[in-house]
């Protein structure tokens, strides 16, 4: 018999014992309340959520998507999650490039709720900002979604509400937008989705969130349990020689995945909005919050190889970097050989025509000198001491990317309440909500952002603009070789970007760092795009 | 003056906590704390021996960027390690005598050894890395022996990435000085 969801106390983070509690923590808690959802709920009462289902969705299709909870079982543990239809991930909705849909949304949950369409540029009333596009759907209240796509992608839905949370709990889904063009893409045997994500548990199911604000506030908030569509077991069959195309979500509040195939060969075809101008070899896919990638892998090696996240962590405490893996799906290459060969098609790395023309006519705003600056800064304030004293000690380096939660207690104990994270703009000096920038619709716009290391615990962002897209034309001073259309994009530490954004959507947008605790800690402000 | 300041620095945090209350920091304030800004934090100083005439009063640096061609904005390899160009230049020199300078990367505990490349006129060279913590050095090789795998040459400039000063708290403590001027730096 399922057991009642647990209490809502705050209970000791699990911690790398490679990585000891600094003295003065003992017993420290965050200072806001903790959050877990349905708290004395008898689960046996909740319906167990089902795999991802797809729907295909012709023009005009009006789709009924229903936020509600779920019983999920992870690892063995049976816990109160949240679902779209019930399902985990959301349904996958495979629609055609041009078309318009209608998603009746329907609030099932005890919290407010909106859904935010990432990456496509649609109406501006249906892009699921509370207070900017809409007002929140209330518990039982519906909300009516217009989408129109006009991109060929893959694309995502989650809530703009709460992130931290309700997208934590499983509040996700991919919009796959396809080109009516069947040679878009190259050949391949199959397609497959990978959602991955990473959740925060210990023996008793998840750990709590902040109740009036984010825990995890410095770092975000990294899991400890890798998912892959929602799993933990995630595993796939495929025969030798077979090429598969792999489409890549990374919803995970705060963790940057670096994607390795085994030793076989990753081809990567496209990503967040559309094809690349030409496609490339890469040893892996490093994918950021928000971020999606499509990659096509042949897998010519019979036996079991898996699908893993590799990176070199960062041991604070021995003060070394380490080589972890997590693996994130098992692949079983059978050596029955695919009937159709496609290892020549596989071998050819295509130039997208239609994309380098329309990259020739924004060519010459590259030279341009940018129309705004952008610094990322951290503010903090009534930290616990043992933590300032620990991070002044170890602030001759800071590393690029935070690929792993190095000093989980510390990240947990701050919240929104002591951290905020700023986006400033350079030339006006305004911070965060202060910033309104005003545009007109066919404006093309250089945006310059520099993540400065010289603040308190400078950490990566991945930077997502709404309802407009953009290409990363250079990073530190250095040329982009090989453009694609981007909504969201990562900032090392210490780096500086260009994205010139095509301002072809009128409405009211944000612009915010994609690392969910990151935003509710302030890091975001909106822009207007007019019609003219 | 670093070393001062991080002193001074570290008192009051220890003041600080003997105290029990909490802390307000502002994000750049802390100046001075071998914290640089944009591309060159990264970058590091390479630092002459004084072994070589024409030498002694050189300066070096590497310039370290992210592989140009990487599609994702940051470039590592399939096990996760950074993948960065380094670019490097020394000034200052005024080499007399047979020999060439041919610079090199290392790790820490030189067990692995990978050749740059010589110098051009201008003490420039560029290279790539793709360890997490490295060391490059620059060795005056004879003019016909510079082509090995493993550098016979006296050292001239060595200097460590700025990775090298992450810290580790079990063999300082959290409240140790540390010597920048150890590491080569003199910041």
């Amino acid at each position: 018999m399922p057991a009642m969801t647990p209490s809502s106390g705050w209970r000791m983070i699990p911690m790398d014992m490679n990585m000891p509690m600094l003295p003065g923590l003992e017993g420290a808690v965050p200072s806001v309340g903790a959050f877990l959802p349905g708290v004395g709920i008898d689960l046996g009462t909740i319906p167990l959520a089902r795999p991802s289902a797809i729907v295909k969705l012709q023009r005009g299709d009006t789709l009924d998507l229903s936020v509600s909870m779920v019983r999920r079982s992870i690892d063995g543990t049976e816990m109160l999650m949240f679902g779209y239809n019930g399902q985990y991930p959301g349904p996958l909705l495979d629609a055609v490039e041009g078309s318009t849909v209608v998603v009746r949304v329907r609030n099932e949950i005890q919290m407010p709720t909106t859904i935010h369409w990432h990456g496509v540029r649609l109406k501006n009333q249906f892009d699921g900002v509370p207070g900017l596009t809409q007002a929140p759907i209330e518990p039982g209240e519906d909300f009516i979604y217009e989408v129109k796509v006009p991109d060929a992608g893959m694309f995502w839905y989650h809530p703009h509400v709460r992130e931290d949370v309700q997208q934590d709990l499983g509040l996700y889904g991919n919009l796959l937008v396809r080109s009516p063009d069947p040679e878009y893409f190259g050949p391949v045997h199959r397609e497959e989705i990978l959602v991955v994500d990473d959740l925060l548990m210990d023996g008793e199911g998840l750990l709590p969130w902040g109740k009036e604000s984010s825990t995890h506030a410095l770092m975000g908030r990294f899991g400890n349990v890798m998912l892959v569509n929602g799993q933990t077991d995630h595993q796939m069959k495929t025969k030798i020689g077979e090429v598969i195309r792999f489409y890549i979500t990374n919803v995970a509040n705060s963790r940057t995945f670096n994607i390795t195939f085994g030793d076989n060969r990753i081809k990567l075809v496209a990503s967040d909005i559309g094809r690349y101008e030409r496609e490339q070899w890469t040893p892996s896919v490093v994918i950021a919050p928000g971020e999606r990638y499509v990659v096509d892998v042949q897998f010519d090696k019979p036996g079991e190889t898996v699908i893993a996240n590799t990176i070199q962590a960062i041991n604070h405490f021995r003060g070394e970097f380490y080589p972890h893996v997590d693996t994130l799906s098992r692949v079983m290459v059978s050596s029955q050989i695919n009937e159709e060969d496609l290892s020549d098609s596989f071998e050819l790395l295509r130039e997208n025509q239609e994309m380098i023309s329309e990259i020739e006519n924004l060519e010459r705003h590259f030279n341009e000198a940018p129309d705004y600056e952008l610094e990322t800064l951290v503010r903090v304030k009534n930290v616990p001491t043992p933590i300032v004293i620990s991070m002044e000690s170890d602030t001759l380096y800071v590393p690029p990317m935070e690929w792993n939660d190095a000093m989980p207690m510390m990240n947990w104990l701050s919240t929104g309440k002591e951290v905020t994270w700023i986006l400033k703009d350079k030339t006006s000096g305004l911070e965060n909500g202060d910033i309104h920038w005003e545009f007109e619709r066919g404006d093309i716009v250089k945006i310059r952002i520099f993540n400065s290391p010289d603040s308190f615990h400078p950490m990566n962002h991945p930077i997502h603009l709404h309802g407009q897209r953009f290409l990363v034309l250079k990073r530190d001073d250095i040329k982009n070789q090989n453009l694609v259309w981007k909504d969201t994009a990562i900032l090392p530490v210490g780096s500086t970007m260009d994205l010139l954004v095509e301002m072809s959507n009128p409405g009211e947008w944000m612009f915010h760092c994609h690392i969910a605790e990151h935003l509710h800690a302030g890091m975001s402000f909106n822009f207007t795009v007019r019609e003219y | 003056m670093y070393t001062v300041y991080r002193a001074a620095i570290l008192g009051m945090s220890f003041s600080l906590a003997l105290t029990t209350s909490p802390v307000t920091l502002y994000g750049g304030e802390d100046e001075g704390m071998c914290v640089e800004a944009g591309v060159p934090y990264y970058s590091f100083q390479l630092i002459t021996t004084k072994n070589i005439l024409g030498t002694g009063r050189g300066r070096g640096s590497v310039e370290v960027t992210f592989s140009d061609n990487s599609p994702f904005g940051i470039s590592v390899t399939s096990d996760g390690s950074y993948d960065y160009d380094l670019k490097l230049s020394l000034n200052r020199i005024k080499l007399r005598g047979e020999g060439r300078l041919v610079a090199w990367v290392t790790t820490r505990d030189l067990s692995k050894i990978r050749r740059i490349g010589p110098l051009d006129p201008y003490y420039q060279v560029n290279g790539s890395v793709d360890w997490n913590k490295f060391l490059v050095v620059v060795t005056l090789e004879s003019n016909d022996g510079g082509n090995s795998d493993k550098w016979e040459g006296p050292v001239v400039f060595r200097g460590m990435s700025r990775s090298g000063m992450m810290h580790t708290m079990v063999g300082h403590g959290l409240l140790q000085e540390e010597n920048c001027f150890a590491y080569g730096y003199d910041g």
